[in-house]
């Protein structure tokens, strides 16, 4: 079935959820920009919004992006939570200011999808309102905080080198969770150099 | 360890040396985080942390070779067992190394069919159950888990995994699409977990024999090597893909909780025929060929010793296609940058068969052929290497669990660890794409992108149901 005909069942309003689902789910490989809109109408629709993410995702258009995008303001819970996720996957860096004000969202769910798909994102605007993100969210949204932190950091480099080990060397702080501060340690490790100054610890006993 | 001194068998005795030469090589050797019980052990039998002071000494203490004191258990939780899993919680359990103490399920039976049973064998009553595995995977004093869910969660549940700092051993396909394999490779490396699949023919007799002959050189240049998928493609609107069965009352939450049964595939009104095994003929809950793909794919490239790599053209052959996908048998033969094919089946081309998951692989002096069963076939000139027993010999999930539990310790990743993994799959989920839309496909393996083929490019990942996120970098790209 060409794509003109999908589009068609997904806007025809007699057409079964079924019908619906999956031509959207077939629009994700062959959907182009007459595609974006119908399915993005779905985006509120409690079954099928994910069926027009998943339609939508994969599809090159920068129509998408605009259409993403404009639904974040009309969305509430889950199917926020899901834009948000789609916007990340995408990396459309021109929700980066939206995505910040909703790390303050008083959903958890939405803060925390807010963070990494900042994190996912990436780039020294990602990193400069994770970094804040670190100072102002507590848990259940800051262990998300500090992984989308690490991600940032592995994005910057190593075209942005420094500020990605300013970054990794902020996530070795003992607030952080383990496993973050474990693999921001491995990392400076392998990048080095190391850290300046003699190590605090006693020599070990001269050989007997 | 008074105990220890007083009754050293020959295996401790072994251990105890090495700990005591490591104690002299390294007094300090303290990194990574500390398991609960070893933190615990260690912080009854260390002394207390030097103040800093010039001239403070520290004093020896247990040696820990990165989390786990060499004589401590390694604390297990189960995720989503049944079926598969519990033949992977039968080899756990029967290791003296390992202690079983959580299971999560979304499933109340699975829940309490896995404590009954790991409590039976420990005869206690302390397995703790969650319908959570957010929950187990908080636990501090959990070191590693056992991920044997249905396909979808392999991947989403190895990264939450890794997020936790836990080592895993998940079954197969570890991952639904390309995006989520590399995905989950680079949360292994990020967090640097130990990770193996349950891709157990690595360490089978028959395809370890296999394949060194093939990377020793015996079989002389190599020229192709063949993968048995058995199973079709698994197409997007035909089969068990074009319908929904009819909708019914989703069951108590409680019972089984059907939202996150369903987890980041797409929604569908519930019926009981998917949770209770037709899962396998909805694309969107399978990962089609990867059912076999996974084990002879893997087996196909490191036999041909690019496990760090996938072929960079694929060309469908055969089968019957109708506009959305191969059906009947076909073959996809695939290309190595060093010209090595990789000829990917899904149909058996072993006269008479024998077991499943059938490789073989030719080279300019000779061929071999492996499967399941134990066998393995070779050219009538190279005869005389034909191993004098053949069959099983060892349990290859006995085998491959044990070495997880090798590399926990030694903190280097085991044979079918998530990076090679991740390109085994990538290769798998690169021959179906091809299927799926019958034609040629070059793939790039730096940029992770088909050439010029928009189309199936868009095929690479799979869009996550909300509230579900699959957390991956440009690089994943």
């Amino acid at each position: 079935m060409d794509a003109a005909k999908l589009v068609a069942m997904v806007r025809d309003p007699n057409s079964t959820l079924f019908q619906k689902a999956l031509a959207c789910k077939k629009l994700a490989f062959v959907g182009g920009p007459e595609a974006v809109a119908p399915m993005a109408a779905l985006l509120g629709h409690r079954e099928l919004a994910c069926y027009a993410r998943f339609g939508l995702e994969p599809n090159p258009d920068p129509s998408v992006d605009e259409a993403l995008r404009a639904a974040l303001p009309k969305l509430k819970g889950r199917l926020l939570v899901g834009v948000i996720h789609s916007i990340g996957f995408r990396k459309d860096a021109k929700a980066l200011d939206a995505l910040a004000r909703l790390i303050g969202d008083r959903d958890p769910e939405v803060a925390g999808a807010a963070a990494a798909s900042v994190g996912m994102i990436g780039g020294l605007q990602a990193a400069k309102t994770l970094e804040a993100a670190l100072k102002s969210t507590k848990p259940p949204v800051f262990p998300v905080v500090a992984r989308a932190c690490l991600l940032c950091a592995e994005g910057l480099m190593p075209a942005s080198r420094t500020r990605a080990v300013e970054l990794y060397t902020r996530l070795t702080a003992a607030s952080m969770p383990e496993p973050v501060q474990l693999a921001a340690r491995r990392v400076l490790n392998a990048v080095g150099p190391a850290p300046e100054g003699a190590s605090k610890w006693p020599p070990p006993p001269p050989p007997v | 360890m008074a105990d220890l001194r007083s009754k050293v068998s020959r295996r401790r005795f072994g251990k105890s040396v090495a700990q005591a030469g490591a104690a002299a090589a390294a007094p300090m050797l303290v990194s990574g985080p500390l398991s609960g019980q070893t933190a615990a052990t260690t912080a009854a039998q260390a002394p207390s942390p030097p103040a800093g002071g010039a001239g403070a000494q520290p004093a020896p203490g247990p040696v820990v070779v990165a989390k786990y004191g060499l004589l401590d258990k390694i604390r297990f939780g189960g995720i989503g067992i049944r079926n598969r899993g519990i033949v992977d919680l039968g080899q756990l359990l029967t290791n003296d190394e390992v202690e079983f103490v959580a299971v999560a399920d979304i499933r109340e039976s699975a829940r309490e069919t896995i404590k009954s049973y790991v409590d039976g064998y420990y005869k206690r009553d302390a397995c703790q159950m969650y319908r959570d595995p957010e929950q187990l995977l908080a636990r501090k004093d959990i070191d590693a888990v056992l991920i044997a869910t249905s396909d979808r969660w392999h991947g989403p549940m190895g990264i939450w995994a890794a997020q936790a700092g836990k080592d895993i051993y998940s079954e197969k396909p570890a991952a639904m699409s390309i995006l989520e394999s590399y995905a989950l490779a680079d949360n292994v490396r990020r967090y640097g977990v130990v990770y193996q699949s349950g891709c157990q023919r690595k360490n089978q007799f028959t395809y370890e024999y296999a394949a060194g002959l093939a990377r020793s050189g015996k079989l002389g240049r190599l020229l192709a090597v063949h993968a048995d998928t058995q199973i079709g493609l698994g197409m997007v609107d035909q089969g068990g893909h074009g319908w929904w069965p009819e909708e019914k009352p989703e069951p108590d939450p409680l019972v089984l909780d059907w939202d996150k049964w369903l987890g980041p595939c797409l929604w569908r009104p519930y019926n009981s025929r998917y949770p209770d095994g037709g899962r396998t003929q909805f694309w969107d809950f399978h990962a089609a060929l990867l059912e076999w793909g996974s084990h002879t794919i893997a087996a196909a490239q490191w036999a041909a010793d690019t496990e760090h790599t996938e072929p960079i053209e694929y060309v469908p052959e055969g089968g019957v296609f109708r506009g959305d996908g191969l059906t009947g048998p076909y073959t996809v033969t695939c290309r190595y940058v060093n010209g090595v094919q990789l000829i990917v089946r899904n149909h058996g081309w072993v006269v008479g068969g024998r077991g499943a998951c059938s490789n073989r692989f030719e080279g300019t002096e000779g061929w071999v052929e492996v499967d399941s069963g134990g066998r393995i076939e070779m050219s009538p000139n190279l005869k005389s290497l034909l191993p004098t027993r053949q069959g099983i010999r060892y349990d290859p999930t006995a085998e491959h669990i044990r070495e997880f539990l090798h590399s926990i310790r030694s903190r280097i990743q085991p044979r079918a660890n998530a990076e090679v993994t991740a390109h085994a799959h990538v290769a798998c989920h690169a021959v179906w794409i091809a299927g799926q839309l019958n034609r040629k496909l070059t793939w790039d393996p730096a940029k992770r992108t088909f050439i010029g083929d928009e189309e199936a490019n868009r095929m690479r990942s799979r869009a996550y149901r909300e509230p579900w996120r699959l957390e991956a970098l440009a690089t994943s790209m």
